[in-house]
């Protein structure tokens, strides 16, 4: 797959995982897992992107004697999610298109 | 491995980059470990979940800008002593010639890498503007009635076509090979910096 497009998609991927409630790493690698398998460094890159892009802010909090970071998302990673939403109605409709063909002689 | 010695040897090996920016990471690959291992994981296996050390470290060290790790190696660990500035300041007609001209080797080959790359798209740019050239010319003359020249101003112009779109494909994936070339010699260049110190 396109660099560029898997790192679009993995920081969606992201945000979407703490989208309904703020999560942790480990919570975040595991929610994801069914779907998609990342590493700890390839998540640690992607959390750093979103937060200096301010889709999401971070704070520790204390968690059975040590510090967990939680990820919450911002009204910027909110609209990034749809604008993703809106952006791949299109490509579906292409991808429909493009494999009209394919389905038809099934 | 226990998360005591995937830890310190981490350290170890990214001891070359900035102390916040390790910290950072170590922190991140501490807090997966203890969340595997309050998960029901043992310590061996949650240190084993996070990946092999040696990927771990050159994704890193790919990721930190090139600037950063020479930045950080040059900046002294400690206080200079007096005759330390002395030695460096009466030395320095020899070190600061011998790093300009690394800097300036390094520099020509990106230029030069780069320069060729701009020539072959520039030798594609000329040859469309040659068509659209030949084109209408042969357009002129058949207009002029001088229909012969005119056909085979054309021909000129499809067989410039053809030859074209094989010289644009030849510069797109000779562009692609620089760029990876570039990249390579940029990881070459940070693992010089990280490696020594590690030895």
């Amino acid at each position: 797959m396109d660099i560029q497009l898997k790192r679009g998609l993995l920081d969606v991927c992201v945000l979407a995982a703490i989208k309904d409630e703020d999560s942790y790493g480990y919570k975040i690698i595991k929610d994801m897992k069914p779907y998609i398998e990342m590493s700890e460094s390839t998540l640690y890159t992607i959390l750093k992107r979103l937060e200096l892009s301010e889709m999401l802010t971070v704070k520790s909090v204390e968690h059975n004697g040590r510090l967990r970071k939680y990820y919450s998302i911002t009204e910027a990673g909110i609209r990034r999610i749809e604008d993703f939403k809106e952006e791949w109605r299109e490509v579906m409709s292409i991808y429909r298109f493009v494999t009209k063909e394919d389905t038809g002689n099934e | 491995m226990s998360k005591q010695n995937f830890i310190s040897d981490l350290r170890a090996r990214l001891s070359t980059l900035p102390v916040a920016e390790v910290e950072e990471r170590i922190n991140f690959y501490s807090e997966m470990i203890d969340d595997r291992i309050e998960d029901g994981l043992s310590e061996d296996e949650a240190v084993s979940a996070i990946g092999n050390i040696d990927d771990i470290v050159s994704q890193i060290i790919s990721e930190i800008p090139l600037t950063t790790i020479v930045k950080e190696k040059i900046k002294p660990k400690k206080q200079l002593r007096i005759w330390e500035i002395i030695f460096l300041a009466v030395s320095s007609p020899i070190w600061l010639s011998l790093i300009i001209s690394a800097i300036s080797v390094i520099l020509s080959l990106y230029i030069s890498l780069w320069s060729v790359i701009i020539s072959l798209w520039a030798v594609f740019i000329s040859v469309c503007a040659s068509i659209i050239g030949i084109i209408a010319s042969g357009i002129l003359h058949i207009m002029s009635s001088n229909y012969l020249a005119g056909v085979a101003l054309g021909n000129v112009g499809v067989v410039c076509t053809g030859l074209s779109i094989f010289i644009y494909f030849g510069c797109r994936a000779a562009t692609k090979g620089t760029l990876y070339l570039t990249k390579k010699l940029a990881l070459g260049i940070k693992n010089c910096f990280i490696k020594k110190e590690v030895s």
